[in-house]
């Protein structure tokens, strides 16, 4: 039983006879004015009463929302969360934000377009409208232009409705009853909607967990763990005794690695002389080089006393007695090639001029730990 | 309402968009009954060709995941090969696309609307075959996700100042919007579609995607609204997306790719090559699926001039960049021109001068942008030539650059030719299935064009 | 209103006192400043009036190529502005002769410069001049051919003009490229010789184009405004107005594209140009420009309401027009010196040329209608819809 009636529709093909009813039948405030047709008519949006649209205002908006949210945001990330100097560019370059922040304005602005449209001013998706499920829906979407006066009160006077339409030219009339079975929400029907939207993301989620703990461990992922290239101390099939490390060519030897021309430190001492200038940063170099290697047994000022603990049974020699003092720089420079006792040797460690950047230090400490008057002036 | 045009000379009366007799039901009824019927065997035996070219393309994509991008001739000077150059062409040729359907809809030139739908949808495929070779050249695709800036335990963002990220940005937005847009010009149809079938699985698909549209004066509103406003965006989207993917060459210091005329240059090259497409694609489906009363000789001589028209800009480019490299006094980038008309892949470059400047200059003359046959070859031709100038510009560029002893030549693999393939084999097969699917023709839109009964033909 | 009213005699004699004002100014210049910043601000100014005639001639030659009704009523608009060019191509000849003196590749330094020599056969007096003959031939050619053609067709009603006017667009458009594409490189570009950007012409299109459309604007509004285009509705100026929209965007872009480039390569040859315009004394020029060019005429015509009425099409319009007079005293500027020069030269030669191209322009719309009435598309143009 068809209760109220929603709406009286009034069938046109012609584009302007329906414009023309529109306008005459506007002024006499029969009912709520619509019309559906298979394409927006010229003009009927007008004779029907309808403001301009507000989404433009909108999108512009959004825009410009997206404009400086995109510039803030590049700039957050390039200047002051993650600051790297890429290409000598200065950290704030807006010049290159400009590109990404022109697509995320044109993202926003789109994306309101397109959903605020569908969304917020037409609320679509919505299946349940009565004229949907009219007989003039047919003719609707094909080549019919309808024009709909439809009831906002009790009073809605459905018989001159249709009488308006007819005598402006419509070519049929029907009347679309409001649905008897306007059901609101169902409870199963939501329950069933939510049931199918949380499985969609379990198994998302579930899938994304699975794959992530996957990948790392089933090729092709794996190919950039495993590679071909000898790593250290990998076995090789290419080399007859199965090793991938070489050892060095027989009969060569290292550059700076020579061995020293001379059998004892006090040869040395006869042989060599220092080759480096005394400046200021061959100085600080023997003082990083002492501190690094030398402080620990000899003590911070060379005096022998050594930073390692009580326990420590071994004599390093002081290099403030008269006696080492007297040494040539030679002498110190065969001692540290060839070691001495329990010093071992330091050739290994230090490279050429390290070597000798040290022995300046300790010529220095002596020179510090004996300060004269006139040093101090 | 209209003025009287028969008293014009010919010449300058408007073009005729249909010929025949179209009111909106036929229109409707011949647009609307290919989704609901069977397609002749020829379809089959196409789709048959497109699926072969896409299976060889994925197995040599497969082959690529697993075995690394050594299986491609990448390789050091030539870093970027065939994965490039058909990125930048999909990419291109998705350009007309938006063109025909959003700058010619702000232009109000209404011949478009016969061809909006198909080239919207052109553009999708065409985006979607693009995506595909920057995610796989990466080498690890999988982690084609750090491609985005998101909160991560590695404290790590992307690097905005590059134009690979500017990339990402651009090539996700024009997808995403494109199909929006698209999305939206369907809305009505496939209203049309769901009240056309009889009630079936088929009805209510068309009813959801129809989101219960029912052509409400106070929907049309709102909705020719934002498709105004999706169009003038998309316009922006146009040039910037193919500029940014240009900024990707001109902002380093290959010789040859720093030209400030690339932006510029890039978008025309898009439009150009993605007309050819069109006019290619459009040609065959007006006459598989009889369209040729809405998709007329004029709406093919339109788009002809256009080719033209782009051929003729191209040209401009062509010569300043010749130009300019002579003008620059700068020997390196005098070196790389030289190279790209001669050495050892002078033929590219011959090719590319011959296929994109010289073959459509036949449209100046009306019966060859008439001429189906000429119009085939000319598309072929200048879809060969696109594809080339890209080739032209990426490996000669970088196979002889500032160091000589650096320079090395780049031999493109069966799996770069294979997968080159399948980006086709793709196109196409999304082609047909849209053909098969879903409305060709835009009919909402044409019918605002068509003329009302009480007046008859005009 | 006719011409011989009180109140535009009085214009005229206003003008003509300050062409006159102007004339003496620029000879008391010509003496007493340096022959370099005359010879600049004559360069300027020449190449302002020039491209806002080549401007409006291509917007003529536009219309004819795409077929567009809508534009047709107020095309008298910028047929009469195109008049411009016949003046600016003498003020063009002239400056020839201050060639020699602003160029740096005409001074003998030049020949021991390796990069001047090796653009020599490019970059030589005798050459410069047969280029800027032959724009300036087919120039006048092509302004003779639309602006005098559409005139006659005024009284002949005839539509086969119309039909030759549109099959000889495509040519006009391959020459307009070429040729502005040669003002910019020659003119602009050659002022640092050394530098060199192949988007220049384009670039120097973009603003030529763009300010084309200002002025149409300005002139379709100010005729409307004292009733001599009845015909003419909102919904025509309106579509010039998004049309201005679209390419004070494309006008951004091109520019943005071609800094940013520039920037990002950071090559010392390139972003010297740029040092020389972007940074110290120039820096406000700078920043004056995209606000005048860009942010200004953008924000009035983005919203539908800014382009129903007159008052923000004006505004943007001049903001246009001010942005491309300002474009080119940023683009040649900078060859004198790290200043920016704005004093008495300036001044005068200002008054002189504007006032002697806006005697020219109004000596032009005196000439025919103001719709062209022969044009046989005009009555589709009239009632044009959206």
């Amino acid at each position: 039983m068809s209760s109220a009636t929603f709406a009286v529709l009034g069938l046109y093909t012609d584009a302007h006879k329906i414009v023309d009813a529109a306008n005459q039948i506007r002024p006499r405030k029969l009912g709520r004015l619509e019309a559906y047709t298979p394409y927006p008519v010229h003009g009927l949006d007008r004779a029907i009463g309808l403001a301009p649209s507000g989404l433009g205002r909108l999108v512009m908006l959004m825009g410009v929302i997206g404009a400086g949210l995109a510039l803030l945001f590049e700039g957050w990330v390039s200047a002051v969360d993650y600051p790297l100097v890429t290409g000598g560019k200065a950290l704030f370059s807006w010049q290159a934000f400009v590109p990404v922040m022109f697509e995320v304005t044109v993202l926003f602005a789109t994306f309101t377009a397109g959903l605020a449209m569908l969304f917020a001013f037409n609320k679509l998706p919505f299946f349940g409208h009565p004229v949907l499920h009219s007989r003039a829906i047919k003719g609707i979407t094909r080549d019919k232009l309808a024009l709909s006066i439809e009831a906002t009160s009790e009073a809605f006077d459905a018989e001159a409705a249709r009488r308006a339409l007819l005598d402006n030219g419509a070519e049929s009339v029907e009347i679309v009853p409001v649905p008897a079975w306007d059901r609101p929400l169902s409870l199963v029907g939501l329950l069933r909607t939510i049931a199918a939207i949380v499985a969609a993301c379990a198994v998302a989620g579930g899938g994304l967990f699975a794959a992530e703990k996957l990948m790392p461990i089933v090729p092709p992922m794996i190919h950039m763990h495993e590679q071909p290239k000898l790593n250290a101390f990998q076995e090789s099939a290419f080399f007859a005794d199965g090793r991938g490390m070489r050892p060095a060519v027989a009969g060569t030897v290292a550059r700076g690695h020579l061995p020293p021309a001379f059998a004892t430190p006090e040869e040395a001492g006869t042989l060599l002389s220092n080759p480096l200038p005394l400046t200021q940063p061959i100085a600080e170099r023997g003082h990083k080089v002492f501190g690094d290697h030398c402080a620990i047994c000899h003590g911070l000022v060379g005096d022998g006393v050594p930073l390692l603990s009580r326990a420590y049974g071994g004599k390093p020699g002081n290099f403030l007695s008269n006696e080492i003092r007297a040494r040539p720089d030679g002498h110190y420079f065969g001692v540290l090639m060839l070691g001495k006792n329990a010093m071992p040797s330091y050739a290994a460690d230090l490279d050429q001029d390290d070597r000798w950047a040290v022995v300046h230090y300790i010529r220095i400490l002596q020179r510090a730990q004996n300060a004269k008057d006139e040093d101090l002036r | 309402m209209k003025v009287a045009t028969a008293s014009l000379p010919e010449a300058l009366r408007p073009m005729e968009l249909l010929q025949g007799p179209v009111t909106p039901g036929s229109l409707d009824d011949q647009v609307l009954q290919f989704p609901a019927q069977r397609p002749p065997r020829a379809w089959y035996v196409a789709l048959a060709v497109t699926l072969t070219a896409l299976g060889i393309g994925v197995a040599c994509m497969g082959w690529t995941l697993y075995w690394g991008i050594g299986t491609w001739g990448n390789n050091r000077p030539v870093a970027w090969g065939f994965g490039i150059i058909n990125f930048v062409f999909w990419v291109g040729i998705g350009h007309a696309g938006t063109l025909i359907s959003a700058i010619l809809f702000i232009l109000r030139a209404r011949w478009r609307n016969a061809i909006a739908r198909f080239a919207e949808a052109m553009t999708i495929f065409a985006v979607i075959c693009a995506a595909i070779f920057p995610v796989l050249h990466t080498g690890r695709p999988w982690f084609a996700y750090w491609l985005f800036p998101y909160p991560n335990e590695r404290a790590l963002w992307v690097n905005f100042r590059s134009p690979l990220i500017w990339d990402v940005f651009a090539v996700s937005t024009y997808f995403s919007v494109s199909l929006i847009y698209w999305y939206l010009g369907l809305v009505p149809d496939f209203a049309s579609l769901r009240d056309r079938t009889a009630e079936g699985w088929r009805k209510r698909i068309y009813t959801v995607l129809s989101l219960g549209w029912r052509g409400a004066a106070s929907h049309w509103v709102h909705y020719d609204k934002a498709y105004l406003l999706l169009a003038g965006l998309a316009t922006g989207l146009v040039i910037s997306v193919h500029s940014v993917v240009s900024f990707d060459f001109a902002v380093s210091l290959v010789p040859g790719w720093h030209m400030t005329i690339f932006p510029p240059y890039f978008v025309a090259g898009a439009i150009f090559a993605g007309f050819a497409m069109v006019v290619m694609v459009l040609t065959v489906v007006r006459k598989t699926m009889n369209l040729a009363n809405l998709i007329t000789d004029n709406h093919l001589d339109v788009m002809n001039k256009l080719i033209l028209a782009m051929s003729c800009i191209m040209g401009y480019a062509y010569v300043m960049e010749g130009g300019t490299a002579w003008y620059s006094a700068n020997p390196y980038i005098q070196h790389t021109f030289m190279n790209y008309v001669s050495g050892f892949y002078g033929w590219a470059g011959i090719t590319t001068i011959t296929c994109n400047i010289i073959i459509p200059q036949i449209f100046w003359f009306r019966r060859m942008r008439r001429s189906i046959p000429a119009m085939i070859f000319v598309a072929l031709a200048v879809t060969l030539g696109m594809w080339m100038e890209r080739f032209v510009i990426i490996v000669i560029s970088l196979h002889q650059d500032y160091l000589p002893s650096a320079w090395h030549k780049y031999i493109p693999t069966k799996i770069d030719f294979g997968i080159l393939l399948g980006s086709f084999g793709l196109f196409f097969t999304l082609v047909l299935l849209f053909a098969r699917v879903l409305p060709v023709i835009a009919t909402s839109e044409m019918k605002t064009s068509l003329p009302s009964r009480s007046e008859g033909q005009s | 209103m006719s011409a011989t009213s009180p109140r535009s005699s009085l214009v005229r004699n206003l003008l003509v006192g300050l062409t006159l004002i102007g004339a003496a100014g620029t000879a008391g210049a010509y003496f007493s400043a340096s022959r370099e910043r005359f010879w600049v601000n004559w360069l300027l100014w020449t190449l302002f009036l020039l491209t806002l005639g080549l401007g409006n001639l291509f917007l003529v030659a536009l219309e004819r190529l795409v077929g567009a009704h809508w534009s047709v009523p107020m095309r008298r608009v910028p047929e009469r502005i195109a008049s411009l060019i016949p003046l600016a191509i003498v003020l063009l000849l002239v400056a020839f002769f201050g060639v020699p003196v602003i160029f740096p590749w005409t001074h003998p330094a030049a020949a021991h410069n390796p990069i001047l020599v090796a653009k020599a056969a490019w970059l030589n007096l005798p050459f410069f001049a047969i280029r800027l003959a032959v724009c300036a031939v087919v120039w006048m050619l092509f302004y003779r051919f639309y602006v005098r053609g559409s005139l006659r067709q005024d009284e002949s009603k005839d539509p086969a003009f119309t039909v030759r006017a549109r099959r000889l667009a495509p040519a006009f458009m391959v020459v307009f490229f070429f040729s502005v594409t040669i003002l910019a490189f020659d003119w602009i570009s050659g002022l640092e010789p050394e530098w060199y950007s192949d988007m220049f012409g384009v670039y120097l299109f973009a603003g030529t184009f763009i300010s084309g459309i200002a002025a149409m604007l300005l002139g379709v509004l100010s005729l409307m405004r004292r009733g001599r285009l009845p015909e003419v509705q909102t919904k025509h100026v309106y579509n010039l107005g998004s049309l201005g929209l679209a390419f004070t965007v494309f006008f951004a872009y091109i520019g943005f594209a071609q800094y940013m480039l520039i920037w990002y390569a950071n090559l010392p040859d390139e972003v010297i140009w740029f040092k020389h315009r972007i940074e110290g004394a120039w820096q406000p020029v700078a920043l004056l420009l995209p606000l005048l060019h860009f942010f200004i005429p953008f924000f009035l015509l983005i919203g539908s309401v800014g382009k129903k009425h007159p008052a923000p099409l004006r505004l943007a319009a001049l903001s246009i027009l001010l942005g491309h007079f300002v474009d080119l005293y940023w683009l040649i500027f900078p060859v004198l010196g790290p200043r920016p020069l704005f004093g008495w030269p300036e001044l005068a030669m200002a008054c002189f040329f504007l006032g002697l191209g806006s005697l020219q322009i109004r000596r032009a719309m005196g000439r025919g209608a103001d719709m062209p009435v022969g044009d046989p598309l005009l009555a589709q143009g009239l009632e044009w819809q959206v």
